[in-house]
């Protein structure tokens, strides 16, 4: 077994010991009661908001949570003497993450089939569920690196959420309607996660599809690039030198 | 094994180096002890030979080879233990285990090891539910589960009990039988004294002396032997220096004609060269 596989299964398991998957289904237990409360019966359009919430704001939150639990537990130091590279590590821990996100949206779309009328081409959710969700795992890596404890890490989870998810949220409502303000948008990587989200509903310009796409990914491999050279600086100051 | 030349080392917030040319050996199949005071950069050292720090300067051999040629491979052939505990806390001591043996190409029988250490009926307990001295015996084990050609143990007895730490000794002991290389940093010196063959003592960034146990003794020694006897029906001492002891008149002459209640040479122990080579006391 490789050692990437290694390590995803590790984060599997580790995530239902540390109880880190029942607080994720937790979570979509929540947003079911929302969706169950709204009394909206065609859930097609606001599902992917749930999606939404629950692949940036929760993708941020567990690589946050699980490097914290590393941290304290003196993981990194064996990690890092270990025959792996930061590489598997770091990737590991994003699709671990990105298995948790899918989690949810099988749970909540399971809800909305039996008891609601949805719509939606789940192929594409599912493919913009792995992106998002890859992207927003790297910002809970950036967060992490600089956050001395988990209460900072939550300040800049925070932040990043008035910062780059409130207008996309507000826009998705219809409470912003400024057509410069939504062009603005368009370089805010929640926007374009958005989009993408929104897209398996139908409705969206195939041309904002791309561009998404094409963002995303750059940002990502970007971002990606970032995490790997910072990650020797934040494992070396965590094994305590 | 491996070669250190001149090595250098600063971290980016000190104004000072922590690592001033530092240049010493560990050969294959030996007990090398690394000690000193807190802070002289032993810790430093040894995270520079398991290559957690890359921006020094000087040369670190590895097999004749550069040490930054390696890649995560030379994990393979590693095993680290930490003084701190280093496990999943939720997740039992097998389960540990067994997830740090799929990563090794070769592994060791760990439930052999469990029971050498005491903790084979304990492998089902959470980590969190292990003792300090356990969780130290769990980091021992984890260390050896790759069947490493060479060990970084740091303070390995620490926290251990007369008996346990007998048992870690014996199995660093096997070890080196077996050919395997040992790099020990600790502060109990009867531990060097047992297991090492060579020791190396830091001070102030730099190797103040290095050489094996015996060499430092008979160095540091105050060659003498101190003698009580009884002179009629008072006890009397008497100190000789051990050189030329033979021709000594005056010893010859207590020997031959006194009774000797006691007789025994100076042999300075570990503590006091520790502290006489690393100027522990300058320090306070």
């Amino acid at each position: 077994m490789g050692s990437f596989l290694v390590l995803l299964l590790g984060e599997i398991q580790r995530m239902k010991k540390y109880n880190i998957l029942a607080a994720s289904v937790l979570i979509s237990l929540i947003w079911i009661g929302i969706m169950h409360f709204t009394g909206i019966h065609d859930v097609t359009q606001i599902f992917p908001l749930f999606i939404f919430l629950d692949v940036t704001s929760m993708s941020i939150l567990l690589i946050g949570v699980t490097m914290f639990f590393e941290k304290q537990e003196g993981i990194i130091k064996t990690l890092m003497v270990s025959p792996i590279s930061k590489a598997e590590y770091i990737l590991a821990k994003t699709f671990a993450n990105s298995i948790s996100n899918i989690e949810t949206l099988i749970i909540l779309y399971v809800y909305a089939k039996l008891f609601k009328e949805i719509n939606i081409n789940m192929v594409g959710l599912f493919s913009a569920v792995v992106l998002v969700s890859f992207f927003h795992s790297l910002i809970g890596f950036v967060f992490t690196y600089y956050s001395k404890d988990f209460t900072r890490l939550l300040m800049w989870m925070i932040t990043y959420s008035f910062v780059f998810m409130t207008p996309v949220l507000l826009e998705q409502v219809g409470m912003i309607r400024n057509e410069g303000m939504k062009k603005i948008f368009y370089v805010i990587p929640t926007k374009t996660s958005m989009i993408l989200l929104n897209a398996s509903t139908g409705g969206i310009k195939p041309w904002e599809v791309y561009l998404s796409v094409f963002y995303l990914l750059i940002i990502s491999i970007l971002l990606y690039f970032v995490v790997l050279k910072k990650f020797d600086e934040f494992a070396i100051k965590e094994s305590g030198v | 094994m491996f070669g250190v030349k001149n090595l250098t080392f600063k971290y980016p917030k000190n104004k000072q180096n922590t690592i001033n040319g530092v240049t010493f050996k560990i050969k294959e199949g030996e007990v090398f002890g690394l000690l000193g005071p807190s802070g002289v950069g032993k810790s430093t050292t040894q995270k520079i030979l398991i290559k957690l720090l890359h921006k020094y300067s000087g040369e670190v051999l590895y097999k004749g080879d550069d040490i930054k040629s390696y890649g995560k491979n030379f994990y393979q052939e590693i095993g680290v233990g930490f003084e701190m505990p280093v496990h999943f806390s939720k997740l039992t001591a097998n389960e540990n285990l067994n997830f740090f043996k799929k990563l090794y190409k070769a592994n060791a029988n760990t439930d052999y090891l469990l029971k050498r250490v005491g903790l084979y009926d304990d492998r089902n307990k959470k980590v969190s539910d292990y003792s300090k001295g356990m969780k130290g015996r769990l980091n021992f084990v984890r260390a050896l589960l790759n069947n490493p050609k060479i060990l970084f143990l740091d303070e390995p007895t620490n926290g251990l009990d007369p008996k346990n730490a007998r048992i870690v000794k014996d199995i660093i002991k096997e070890f080196k039988q077996k050919g395997g290389t040992v790099l020990l940093t600790t502060h109990l010196m009867n531990d060097v004294d047992e297991l090492c063959d060579r020791v190396a003592f830091m001070a102030d960034g730099k190797i103040a002396e290095i050489d094996t146990v015996k060499n430092l003794k008979v160095k540091y020694g105050q060659r003498k032997v101190d003698i009580e006897y009884k002179n009629h029906e008072t006890l009397e001492k008497e100190s000789f220096d051990l050189n030329h002891l033979g021709m000594n008149e005056k010893f010859l002459r207590i020997i031959k004609t006194k009774e000797i209640i006691t007789m025994h040479s100076k042999e300075t122990s570990l503590d006091d060269i520790f502290i006489k080579v690393t100027g522990v006391e300058k320090h306070g």
